[in-house]
């Protein structure tokens, strides 16, 4: 570990800024950080890389005191200290800047900058506007971000609103400064302003903690890199020892259950689902899918790729401003009940808000999509009903003592059952899955999975986002990667591997 | 990034806020349909009157900013005027009743504010079950029935003036400048803003944002004490029913102002001419000799009228 990065004219430095020892992390059924150790030095740029769910957001939040480690050292220039709040985080300098931003939209730049830190004005009691102006203007003056602070924040688009959240850990005179993919709202001119203020920051001898999913910013930015994976460290290097492919091999290889079964076709049926040059106002484009009966097509990228955009616009959800979806022959348009009526079922990733009542009957769960289906006179039939329901439950399977126990009570797998055969109930034959296992255990996994091939060995067909990519590539025919709100590649069944989806899905050096 | 600043709305008439619109529309109307609307002494009464409200609707700015509600107000607010009739009574003293209602109103808000931000119960339901603590401990205190006979010295309040202006008044601007200075020029008025707007960024910058909530409400419940003065003080007793309402009059007139129910989007001086606005409104329908309930509806149209002239405005 050759400290080839020095802080201008200081003495060689000899021990980390900061550093993290044997860090371990453990969330209900998730060990989300797993023994993570960690050193950051003045002056450089730590790179941390893993996918989703990897374990850097935890990692984030145990470094900035807003979540505490279950066991792990915290070494601040060679002392062991303690970081229990982020009062404590603060006072080491650590400063995080999130990707969901801590500002406040009706206080102006200079208020958002100094909040909680306001200087008292002359009259008791008071805080001195004026000044928190002139100290704004001067640290946005020095990270080179030329506004007038006393503008609302709420007028300010999110490139900007990241430069106030760099000006306002800057002025909390941040010696750690941790990033969480700062790139992923700016323009090309944004991002060179940002790297130049990087520049600056590092010679002046401030370390930065930098999460980035782009390859080509990995390379340019980082002195050092860390690859996590499950929870995991994996390794730590040098660019110059490393090679994207190299990253990318680390990156991928999480452990999953593969023990589900999948059929797949011999011949793929007709096309079901047809999507061509599909644009919509949630910041997808040049969308081209298409889906065949008897088919699972997986939909991968990263998180704010644009994959649940793309199918909320199939569904109707989002509004579509450019492009046609074909479904069964028929170009479609209208809202979410338009494309239920025709057959379009989506399982959404939040399945208890979204997806369910909970504090109703899993019978009542299960008809209420096929009302309009079951009752055409507008009658309802409490006995049919519940002959509907019980025979959804005996053929999905769903572990429940009666059809009239409440929905919440169930475990997820069986819950997500019950989102399925809701649609199975009005007949439904393009199944959408956002997330399908998410906050599942591994036994229901692989029912679901079952679930999921009978449907579509049976005539359906199921398109499916999921960030567990040993899944797609285990159950998909084909999949789709996308990337930045548009789709990157295609790769068929023989080459659907983990490395493709992730080298499609991020940026090349 | 200078572009997209430069870029901001600078059309001076899309700036013009819906409820300035509103009041010269309805200073106009009355001033030609209403007898005597325009008259000196009118215009003094159309002010003095609305004093109670502007007590009530200064701090329900601040509530409805953090993304909540104080139902209470109203009931609160008879509360503490049967409280200053009563402890008057007994002492006569004004600044001793002023003090009780002061108390009693700091007790009702703290509980609100408790229940909302510690116990986690929607402004809504919290706030609307002391409204009927609030009621009906007034029924039981009053027995009922008015209290009269209270000192001069709280009568007096309503009718004295200072350089020509009336007491009243003069209670409302100095109110008025107090929540400006407050919540524009003080710690505590800055985190209102982050209160309804991301309470995340006052975790992050470490301070407790349950304290900050319930010392708004006890706010709240402190100027409905204020309020009591002025309210008994104008009717020259005290009465079980005397505020029955006026929390609605005070939500419109925060909501005429153009204080937004979400994202700490909250204007003050628009409070205080919504509040002039419902005042105007009223007094012109008296005039007009139309009935209460009238009124009542009137001022509901009103908050949505200027709603709809804000929603021109933002769509433009």
């Amino acid at each position: 570990m050759s400290a080839a990065v020095q802080p201008a004219g200081d003495a060689p430095v000899t021990v980390p800024l900061l550093e993290l020892r044997g860090i371990s992390k453990e969330f209900p059924g998730v060990r989300a950080l797993d023994d993570v150790s960690f050193a950051v030095w003045p002056g450089e740029v730590h790179m941390l890389l893993g996918e989703n769910g990897a374990g850097k957001s935890s990692l984030m939040k145990v470094l900035c005191g807003a979540d505490s480690a279950d066991s792990g050292e915290f070494y601040h220039k060679g002392d062991k200290v303690r970081v229990s709040s982020t009062a404590d985080a603060q006072k080491l300098g650590i400063a995080v800047i999130f990707q969901e931003f801590s500002l406040v939209p009706y206080l102006d730049i200079g208020q958002n900058i100094f909040l909680g830190r306001e200087p008292s004005g002359r009259i008791p009691g008071t805080i001195d506007r004026r000044r928190i102006l002139r100290d704004a203007r001067r640290i946005l003056d020095s990270i080179g971000f030329n506004i007038d602070p006393s503008i609302l924040v709420e007028k300010l688009g999110v490139a900007q609103q990241q430069m106030v959240e760099i000006a306002k850990a800057i002025s909390q005179n941040a010696r750690i400064l941790v990033m969480d993919e700062p790139t992923a709202a700016l323009s090309d001119r944004e991002t060179e302003l940002l790297f130049a203020l990087i520049a600056r920051l590092k010679a002046d001898g401030v370390a930065i903690i930098y999460i980035s999913h782009r390859m080509a910013e990995v390379f340019a930015l980082g002195d050092r890199i860390t690859v996590l994976r499950d929870g995991r460290r994996i390794d730590e290097l040098r660019p110059a020892d490393a090679s994207p492919d190299q990253l990318v091999r680390m990156m991928v290889g999480r452990t999953v259950d593969m023990s589900y079964p999948r059929h797949f076709a011999e011949t793929p049926g007709k096309v079901l689902l047809e999507v061509r040059r599909l644009a919509a106002a949630s910041g997808i484009s040049d969308i081209d899918l298409e889906v065949r009966a008897g088919e699972i097509v997986g939909l991968c990228g990263l998180a704010g790729s644009g994959r649940t955009e793309v199918v909320r616009a199939i569904f109707g959800a989002d509004k579509v401003t450019a492009g046609e979806i074909i479904f069964d022959g028929q170009q479609t348009s209208g809202g979410p009940d338009q494309a239920a009526r025709r057959g379009i079922a989506l399982i959404p990733e939040n399945r208890k808000s979204e997806g369910l009542a909970p504090l109703r009957s899993v019978a009542d769960n299960l008809v209420v999509s096929a009302l309009r289906k079951l009752f055409p006179s507008h009658l309802f039939d409490p006995r049919r009903a519940q002959r509907v329901a019980d025979g959804l439950v005996k053929q999905l399977r769903i572990a429940t003592p009666t059809s009239r126990q409440m929905v919440g009570l169930l475990s997820g797998g069986n819950q997500q059952k019950v989102v399925i055969g809701k649609w199975l109930a009005t007949g439904a034959k393009l199944f959408i899955f956002d997330e399908p296992t998410r906050g599942i255990d591994v036994g229901a996994k692989s029912e679901i999975f079952a679930l999921i091939d009978r449907l579509v060995a049976d005539g359906a067909a199921a398109l499916m986002i999921s960030s567990e990519q040993a899944e797609i590539c285990h159950v998909c025919d084909r999949a789709y990667v996308m990337r930045e709100g548009r789709i990157a590649g295609q790769l068929s069944r023989s080459e659907l591997t983990e490395e493709n989806i992730v080298r499609l899905g991020m940026h090349h050096a | 990034m200078r572009e997209a600043i430069t870029s901001l709305p600078g059309n001076p008439l899309q700036r013009i806020p819906g409820v300035a619109v509103t009041l010269v529309l309805l200073v106009a109307v009355f001033g030609s349909v209403a007898p005597g609307f325009l008259s000196p002494a009118n215009i003094t009464n159309v002010l003095v009157q609305s004093t109670v409200l502007m007590m009530l609707a200064l701090p329900m700015t601040l509530i409805i900013m953090t993304e909540g509600l104080d139902l209470s107000m109203g009931a609160v607010l008879t509360f503490t005027s049967l409280v200053v009739a009563i402890v008057s009574l007994a002492t006569g003293s004004m600044l001793l009743g002023l003090g009780a209602a002061i108390l009693a109103g700091a007790v009702f808000g703290t509980v609100n504010g408790w229940l909302v931000a510690t116990l986690g119960i929607p402004p809504f339901v919290a706030t609307l079950g002391t409204l009927g603590t609030a009621q009906g401990l007034s029924l039981i205190i009053s027995d009922g029935q008015s209290v009269v006979g209270i000192p001069h010295s709280v009568r007096d309040i309503y009718s004295a003036t200072v350089a020509g202006v009336p007491v009243p008044v003069v209670i409302a601007l100095v109110s008025y400048a107090a929540f400006h200075i407050l919540l524009y020029h003080t710690r505590f008025g800055t985190y209102i803003f982050a209160l309804g707007g991301n309470r995340e960024a006052l975790k992050y910058a470490g301070l407790a944002s349950n304290r900050l909530l319930i010392a708004v409400y006890a706010t709240g419940g402190m100027m409905a004490g204020v309020a009591g003065l002025l309210m008994t003080a104008r009717m020259n007793s005290g009465h079980p029913t005397a505020g029955l309402g006026l929390e609605f009059d005070a939500i419109a007139a925060v909501a005429v102002g153009g204080t937004s129910f979400e994202r700490g989007n909250g204007w003050l001086f628009g409070t205080a001419l919504g509040v002039i606005a419902v005042g105007v409104l009223r007094n012109g329908l008296n005039l007009m000799a139309l009935p209460s309930s009238i009124q009542v509806a009137s001022v509901g149209l009103l908050v949505i009228v200027a709603l709809f002239f804000d929603g021109l405005r933002s769509r433009s």
